[in-house]
């Protein structure tokens, strides 16, 4: 029998139990569909991440307390924090080569209230350069001044977001805001950035010390010139720092460092929960092997007539097999129709992205159940003594 | 092919099953040889060996000892492979209960055997339709066998026995399950194609269908007593 017609003899038995077919196919509808959102949300996740780093622009060099690294206790680098102005001072000194611009940063969150309003923003301490440092563009108003940061003024830089949830539609330049019980001004507001920043206070980051008792720097961001070098100048920086601390106390990273290590993170995250969603591919397939076993057994006559007439033991297992395959098959391109239409949903309130590799991987995957799970029934199947299976009754 | 040559030629056949402890000799020493254009009725009482015989001929089965040769080659030691593809090309077989695919038409029915053959489809669904009509089914090819009165099953299942124009038609009881009626329609039917030229083995236990057949052996105990 050639394989058009064992197809065509496969398809005919499956539509002849239309609803049986279609619960089998439901686990592994279930199981694509699971891991291809996961895969997505994963996806999704980690372009966001790219994109707000994107935004930042690039050649930046973080200097942050304590040693980094993926599975560092993040608490040490809190804890033993000697990150000061000290040490902007020396990069200044000692690194200044490749530098375009630097601030001292300090990041802390709070509860920000004008009037009955109030807004939980990040807050951001920042030197009087931190907009040429971190891209800001500011809308309405202006960005901090020297003096401001030197005397620790009560001005604030505000994101889209704060704005337009303590104001409104009016201008809030001029207006007060209270962070922590106190006042602090209004001086400007940023062009609209993405969410990360648009919900973003800026202050001068030595007013950010006093208010919220912060004694140490959250890190020190470094705009380097355009062209510099990235690993000579951070090896500068590294330099400069250690005039003062040890190599323990503090890490110098760029911004691909950290991109990638958050990529990578995410990536295992995407993973294990894409493995995870794979279990129920897996149950799936079970589900297939044991109705393929019932059809086996159920068709055990049809079989014995089929081998009396003519068919090979190659014939009845490649009937059964390609059965099991249409039907994991199916029930793969249902569920990746499902993910697609999930998808689209999803988009109005969280990135999600299918790859093409996990089109390709789950349709894969789904091609793959079906023959593992359907080679034993298959062969059960192949194997049955014609002269028994035309006695079954 | 020499007309010499029987087609089917049993020799010193047995066959022994092992069930648990005992071993049951089903056939002890058969001898048998089916011509070309030959009628014949293997007859015999329940538990006497015939159905292992029907087997053998029928290529379901190998014996435990002695030869089978298929138009003068041994076959004993085919593969089942092999031996599906013998049954293909050279046995016809009417069973009792007709055993058609459910829900599956006429001409699809009859069409199986040359599937498993690789005929184009084209040429399939030709064949197939003579051969319905030569049942005289052929206002009948696209009914389902569900749709079908038992004597048109029977008739569906030798068009399906027919259709890769087989050496040996092998009838199982092929009565066994219809009316007196029904019945001598299609013993009508089996005698036409043996005019025809269609050699035919029909296995019963009943005496009077083995009536019509031109050459009778009666099986008793695993061997052939006359």
């Amino acid at each position: 029998m050639n394989f058009i017609d064992t197809f065509r003899t496969s398809s005919t038995a499956i539509s002849a139990n239309k609803v049986r077919a279609a619960l089998t196919m439901l686990g592994v509808i279930i199981g694509v569909f699971a891991v291809v959102m996961m895969v997505a949300l994963g996806q999704g996740a980690q372009n966001f991440i790219t994109d707000q780093f994107e935004q930042l622009g690039s050649n930046l060099i973080f200097v942050s307390p304590g040693k980094s690294g993926v599975g560092r206790d993040p608490a040490e680098a809190l804890t033993r924090n000697k990150l000061d102005d000290k040490h902007v001072d020396l990069i200044k000194t000692h690194a200044n080569e490749n530098i375009s611009a630097l601030s001292a940063w300090v990041s802390t969150g709070s509860t920000v209230v004008h009037k009955n309003k109030s807004y939980f923003a990040s807050v951001s301490g920042l030197d009087y350069n931190g907009n040429e440092v971190m891209n800001y563009e500011i809308d309405k108003g202006r960005f901090l001044i020297r003096s401001e940061v030197k005397s620790k003024a009560k001005v604030a830089v505000i994101g889209k977001l704060v704005s337009e949830e303590l104001f409104g539609q009016s201008s809030p330049i001029g207006e007060s805001i209270k962070m922590d019980n106190n006042s602090y001004k209004v001086i400007g507001t940023f062009k609209e950035k993405g969410q990360n920043y648009d919900n973003g206070v800026i202050i001068p980051y030595t007013s950010a010390k006093s208010t919220f008792s912060i004694k140490n720097l959250s890190g020190i961001v470094i705009k380097l010139k355009e062209g510099a070098p990235v690993e000579v100048s951070m090896n500068q920086i590294k330099r400069a720092v250690s005039r003062d601390l040890n190599k323990d106390d503090f890490s110098v990273l760029s911004q691909q460092d950290i991109l990638g290590s958050i990529q990578e993170i995410l990536g295992m995250l995407t993973l294990a929960i894409g493995g995870i969603a794979g279990i129920s591919l897996l149950v799936g397939g079970i589900g297939i092997m044991n109705i393929m076993l019932v059809s086996v057994t159920e068709r055990t006559r049809e079989i014995g007539l089929r081998k009396a007439v003519g068919a090979t033991p190659f014939n009845i297992a490649s009937q059964f097999l390609i059965e099991s395959v249409l039907i994991s098959f199916g029930g793969g391109s249902i569920g990746i129709i499902l993910a697609f239409i999930a998808n689209f949903a999803a988009q109005s309130f969280i990135r999600t992205e299918i790859p093409i590799w996990a089109i390709a991987l789950a349709f894969g995957f789904s091609v793959g159940v079906g023959i593992l799970f359907g080679t034993y029934p298959a062969i059960k199947a192949a194997k049955k003594d014609p002269i028994e299976a035309l006695r079954y009754e | 092919m020499s007309k010499d040559i029987p087609i089917l030629a049993v020799k010193d056949v047995k066959k022994h099953y092992v069930v648990g402890s005992e071993t049951i000799k089903a056939l002890n020493g058969v001898n048998l040889e089916i011509k070309r254009g030959d009628f014949t009725a293997i007859i015999g009482k329940s538990g006497s060996g015939k159905s292992t015989l029907m087997h053998i001929i029928g290529l379901l089965d190998t014996p435990t000892k002695g030869q089978v040769l298929l138009k003068g080659k041994d076959i004993s030691k085919y593969t089942e492979t092999e031996l599906a593809l013998a049954r293909n090309k050279e046995i016809g077989f009417v069973f009792q209960s007709f055993n058609l695919l459910q829900r599956t038409s006429t001409l699809d029915n009859v069409e199986l055997p040359l599937k498993y053959a690789k005929v184009k489809k084209k040429d399939r669904i030709k064949t197939a339709t003579e051969m319905l009509q030569l049942v005289g089914l052929g206002d009948r090819l696209h009914n389902k066998s569900n749709e079908l009165s038992g004597g048109q099953k029977q008739r569906v299942a030798i068009a399906r026995a027919l259709v890769n124009d087989p050496s040996i038609i092998l009838a199982d009881e092929p009565t066994g399950n219809l009316d007196t009626k029904t019945g001598d329609e299609i013993i009508k039917l089996f005698k036409k194609l043996n005019k025809m030229g269609k050699t035919i083995v029909i296995v019963t236990h009943d005496e009077d269908l083995a009536k019509i057949a031109k050459k009778r052996i009666t099986i008793s105990d695993g061997l052939v007593v006359k």
